[in-house]
């Protein structure tokens, strides 16, 4: 289970299989050169507006200790220091830093391969097989997403404490391997890009419904990738259910962990440190986000247009 | 790619695996039969608490405490324990604050200990047994107390030719000196959370709630409270104090430039100057907190208990361990050590450390003023079992007093309101 | 055999095929939302009743609709759910206008650089909400902001911590956060317009921003619709920013959300009246959705 909501808005796609990307300049328009200064100066301030919060972050991270909040904000100290900040940032606590990534990353990626599986699995049922109750199955998992998961994580908590489950890695990582919008995304793309043709020929060559499955995954292939990336942020950026469910610092993601140094507010842990962490933190994200770019970019061209 | 998913997954289910079964089983109590070691487990937050622990395990084997540091304190913390008790999963022990130990109580999460703690009764003053019980029954320990001083810049006082005061009245007349030496500077910054501002009130004896037979009296409309409020109203009014939130890196900026002269706050204040404001360092000063005109009494602003919960399998057990946490000469030198608390225990209170001159503070042992002033605790108060709503409402109607959208005595009638509703809301006798 | 025998006997079969990929993921689904949903919901149906000091421990007993209508009497609720409404119309419009127009302009024909600018305007989106809220609450932080402290060397006095400037505050955070995500969204859908319904309407002598508007933005209209309504979902359950932002501006009010009133029930363990303000928040939220959605619908076919 996930706080974001704000998760991508697709819907039947229109296009199958194959597909050519529109060319940037058509040969029946010119281009109009202070145009397109004015086009690249808007599109530059955006970027600013958009960088500038995140420049704050690397240059913070850069400042020693207790220069935070003096001298240029937007630019750098008297010294460089983010080599110390890092340092000090993976002491601290007994470098509970690197624990907390790891977590994070265990959760997410963790949470990220299994939910997408799961939900592709379901939403190919869902496009290919007509079973008795598709539509009322489908109708209750979108409707999910509707629910305020907040405050459902306080029941959520009392069934797993039930079970025992409360304050072990399998209190976050279960709510974190449904993704009713994995489940959406993926009947739309099985829908488009399996040809039925596939399956039949399939079972008539005798293979197992599994088997054929593992074939169609490789078609589904960048809605999955698709899946998994939202997936592995919405995880990654969860605060609330973690910070419920566990106890247990060693078991807590990155997230938790720096918010829970904010509040010690500025004292054993400098502001300085929870920020250097809060850019440290960034770097998978951004990494995987850059890696997974081209498939991510696809999958999502699929989904987004009726 | 399907064979490498499949590994990839493999992967990551072992993985996940593994450390669910490094991280499997907190939060509950192991022990299973009486005659092995038992197993208590203790969630806290102070700092120093998990030394303490590590000292009692290492000399009492057939005990085993098992503490785990709750992230944060305050709400975060509370929520959490009251959570688990509902799931059946708290712990044994925990650290709850005496603000919040009626709520504990009214939410009948905690267990009765009182015959555990018999024997060492007279170890803690009344007025702070009552802090963890009603009606003389105990449902766990006192670890410290805080009482509230005022802590100064000694240097600026005196190159100012500014006196301390020592009454309210006085305080505010030094106020206006210290801004017309110093235009940028002002005598101390606006106390507006809502649990340093009680200690406050306690201190003029204007009790929050009371207990009237059986129901809970609500006052925090009353006319003390009216009086502490108009007082800080006023010197906010007239431009004498700062006004940044309590706990910011702004306040703290200021107190290491010398624009904000001093604090009056509870013990723990200490700490937090010490650990904030290091440029000055040497230049503080601690001397007793302003009286209410002739009346000689101190307010009390935190201080924590262990808490014994229920569902606690070894409650005589925790409760021995609670009992030596805070009275140990051992456990509580190094309570004091790392968190700067002032022990409720008699024989804490008589404990070496508290003599030691604080370089920080120009060398004065100001833990002995503490002491003293520990003793002068004004007994008339009582906490509610609604305090989250009751902190919450205060909180936001102080709030709004800096950016003029409100008055302290607005943010009191607000929360007088909002507790009687919470109260009732929840199914407890109120009277007038 | 009869028709009917075998179309059931078909239908058995496709259950048979799908249950092994549907019931995993169903399971999870029913024990993560539907289990607990439906806890919260019977909850809201229940108060606790205490006697005298309440020491001696309470019961939990029937309550009929009294939650519910304290939730109405409730007027710092209310006020929460009127606060992001507020927030709501100021900062969704604005920031869909943004990605739109940002997508429109990487995709036409006159913009360079176009893949810094994507991963420049999603960069925000990577950073976790709470990340984002605790940069931007040092940011908005009284004397100690950069930016307050620019405006000061020249003169000019701003907070972004006034009780008017916070619901533009917290706006900001969420627009500079989610507007890279759509636009990109929004840009995808784009590429999935053929080149010759293009270059058919420049032919026509329909080129340039007239092309886009006319052209491009009724194609991705579903794309529109659905970021409209996940954005509507989001807002209305904020709650990082303004908790975060609470560090910098304590005249924002415990309850100045409604995720953020439910949970202080919560926290002075008044869990029934929390399930009830949450199911009422649920009920919002969908209502609004399905308005949403049929308002378009009703659109698209007129």
């Amino acid at each position: 289970m996930t706080t974001t909501l704000q998760t991508p808005a697709p819907t039947e796609p229109v296009v199958t299989a194959t597909r050519r990307r529109r060319p940037r300049t058509s040969p029946l328009t010119t281009v109009n050169p202070a145009t397109r200064l004015l086009v690249l100066l808007v599109m530059s301030l955006f970027a600013v507006y958009f960088l500038v919060p995140v420049w704050w972050l690397v240059v913070s991270a850069t400042k020693g200790q207790g220069e935070l909040f003096s001298g240029n904000g937007f630019w750098f100290g008297g010294h460089f220091a983010l080599v110390d900040n890092v340092q000090t940032l993976f002491r601290a606590q007994g470098g509970i830093y690197s624990r907390w990534l790891l977590n994070s990353l265990m959760y997410a990626v963790g949470g990220g391969i299994v939910s997408t599986l799961l939900a592709s699995m379901c939403g190919y049922a869902l496009a290919k097989f007509s079973f008795p109750g598709r539509e009322a199955v489908f109708g209750t998992v979108l409707a999910a997403v509707l629910l305020p998961a907040p405050v459902l994580a306080i029941p959520l908590y009392l069934v797993f404490s039930y079970t025992g489950t409360v304050n072990t890695f399998w209190a976050v990582f279960i709510p974190s391997i449904v993704s009713p919008f994995g489940v959406y995304l993926s009947r739309i793309y099985a829908a488009s890009s399996v040809p039925d043709q596939l399956i039949e020929a399939g079972r008539l060559d005798g293979a197992g419904e599994f088997r054929i499955f593992t074939i169609g995954v490789r078609l589904m292939a960048p809605a999955m990738v698709t899946i998994f990336l939202f997936q592995f942020v919405a995880i990654w950026t969860n605060f609330l259910l973690p910070s419920l469910m566990l106890a247990d610092t060693s078991l807590q993601p990155v997230t938790v962990g720096l918010v829970s140094w904010r509040e010690l507010q500025g004292y054993p842990i400098s502001y300085t440190t929870v920020v250097t962490g809060a850019l440290v933190s960034v770097i998978p994200v951004v990494a995987m986000f850059l890696s997974l770019q081209s498939f991510w970019s696809k999958g999502l061209a699929t989904g987004a247009v009726k | 790619m399907v064979k490498r998913t499949a590994r990839l997954i493999a992967a990551a289910v072992a993985a996940a695996a593994g450390i669910a079964l490094a991280g499997c089983g907190g939060g509950d109590d192991a022990g299973t039969q009486a005659s092995g070691p038992v197993d208590v487990t203790f969630w806290g937050w102070a700092a120093g608490y998990d030394k303490s622990v590590a000292l009692w395990n290492e000399s009492h084997p057939d005990i085993h405490v098992k503490y785990e540091a709750l992230p944060s304190g305050g709400q975060t913390g509370y929520d959490k324990m009251l959570t688990a008790a509902k799931a059946g999963t708290a712990p044994c022990l925990a650290q709850v604050g005496y603000e919040t130990f009626s709520t504990f109580l009214a939410a009948s999460v905690l267990q009765d200990v009182s015959q555990y703690v018999k024997a060492q009764r007279a170890e803690f003053p009344d007025w702070v047994w009552n802090n963890v019980g009603v009606g003389g029954a105990a449902y766990g320990v006192p670890v410290d107390t805080a009482p509230m001083a005022m802590f100064y810049r000694a240097d600026l006082f005196k190159n100012a030719n500014i006196a301390i005061p020592k009454t309210w009245e006085e305080f505010a007349t030094a106020a206006a000196a210290v801004k017309a030496a110093n235009p940028q500077a002002r005598i101390m910054n606006l106390p507006t959370d809502p649990y340093l501002y009680s200690g406050f009130a306690w201190q003029h004896g204007a009790s929050w709630f009371g207990v009237k037979g059986d129901s809970w009296t609500v006052s925090i409309d009353s006319a003390a409270n009216a009086e502490v409020g108009q007082y800080w109203q006023g010197l906010f009014t007239q431009g004498l104090v700062t006004s940044y939130p309590a706990f910011d890196a702004a306040l703290y900026s200021a107190w290491n430039k010398g624009e904000v002269w001093s604090e009056v706050g509870p013990v723990w204040s200490a700490s937090l100057i010490r650990d904030n404001a290091g440029d000055s360092a040497g230049k503080w000063a601690v001397a007793p907190m302003p009286r209410w005109g002739t009346t000689d009494a101190v307010g009390n602003s935190g201080g924590s208990s262990t808490a014994v919960m229920k569902g606690c399998k070894y409650p005589k057990q925790a409760t021995e361990f609670a009992l030596w946490m805070s009275t140990n000469d051992q456990s509580v030198s190094n309570l004091i050590a790392s968190a700067a608390i002032l022990p409720a225990s008699k024989s804490g209170l008589a404990n070496a450390a508290l003599d030691k001159p604080e370089s920080y503070y120009g060398g004065q042992p100001i833990y002995q003023l503490f002491r003293d002033e520990s003793a002068k605790v004004n007994a008339n108060w009582q906490w509610g079992p609604v305090m989250s709503a009751t902190a919450a409402s205060l909180g936001d109607g102080l709030g709004k007093v800096p950016t003029k959208g409100g008055t302290y005595q607005d943010a009191l009638s607000g929360t007088q309101k909002a507790t009687l509703s919470a109260l009732q809301a929840q199914g407890f006798s109120v009277s007038k | 055999m009869s028709h009917v025998t075998i179309r059931r006997r078909g239908r058995a079969r496709e259950l048979r095929r799908a249950a092994p990929f549907v019931l995993p993921f169903l399971v999870l689904f029913v024990v993560v939302y539907l289990i607990p949903a439906g806890y919260s919901v019977v909850q809201s149906f229940f108060a606790v009743k205490r006697s005298g000091l309440g020491l001696g421990g309470a019961e939990t007993v029937f309550a009929g609709l009294d939650n519910y209508t304290r939730v109405f009497h409730d007027g710092e609720f209310l006020g929460s759910l009127g606060r992001v409404a507020f927030i709501g119309l100021i900062q969704v419009p604005v920031m869909l206008g943004i990605a739109l127009i940002l997508a429109l302009l990487i995709d036409s024909s006159v913009s360079a650089g176009r893949k810094f600018f994507r991963v420049a305007y999603f960069l925000p989106y990577g950073l976790p909400g709470v990340i984002a809220a605790l940069v931007w609450s040092f940011l908005y932080a009284p004397t100690l902001s950069p930016v307050t402290r620019l405006f000061a060397s020249m003169g000019i006095h701003v907070s972004f911590v006034t009780d008017g400037a916070l619901p533009f505050s917290i706006a900001n955070i969420l627009t500079w956060a989610w507007t890279g995500y759509n636009t990109i969204l929004i840009y995808s859908a784009l590429q999935a317009i053929p080149e010759e319904t293009m270059e058919a309407a420049a032919l026509d002598g329909c080129s340039g921003w007239k092309a886009a508007l006319l052209i491009k933005v009724p194609l991705i209209r579903p794309a529109l619709l659905l970021t409209l309504v996940f954005s509507i979902i989001g807002t209305a359950q904020l709650y990082n920013e303004p908790v975060t932002m609470k560090a910098v501006a304590p005249n924002l009010p415990s309850t100045y959300t409604p995720i953020m009133a439910a949970l202080r029930s919560l926290s002075s363990n008044d869990f029934n009246y929390a399930a009830a303000q949450s199911v009422v928040l649920g009920a919002v939220i969908c209502v609004l959705s399905v308005l949403v959605f049929r308002a378009s619908a009703r659109s698209v076919e007129s």
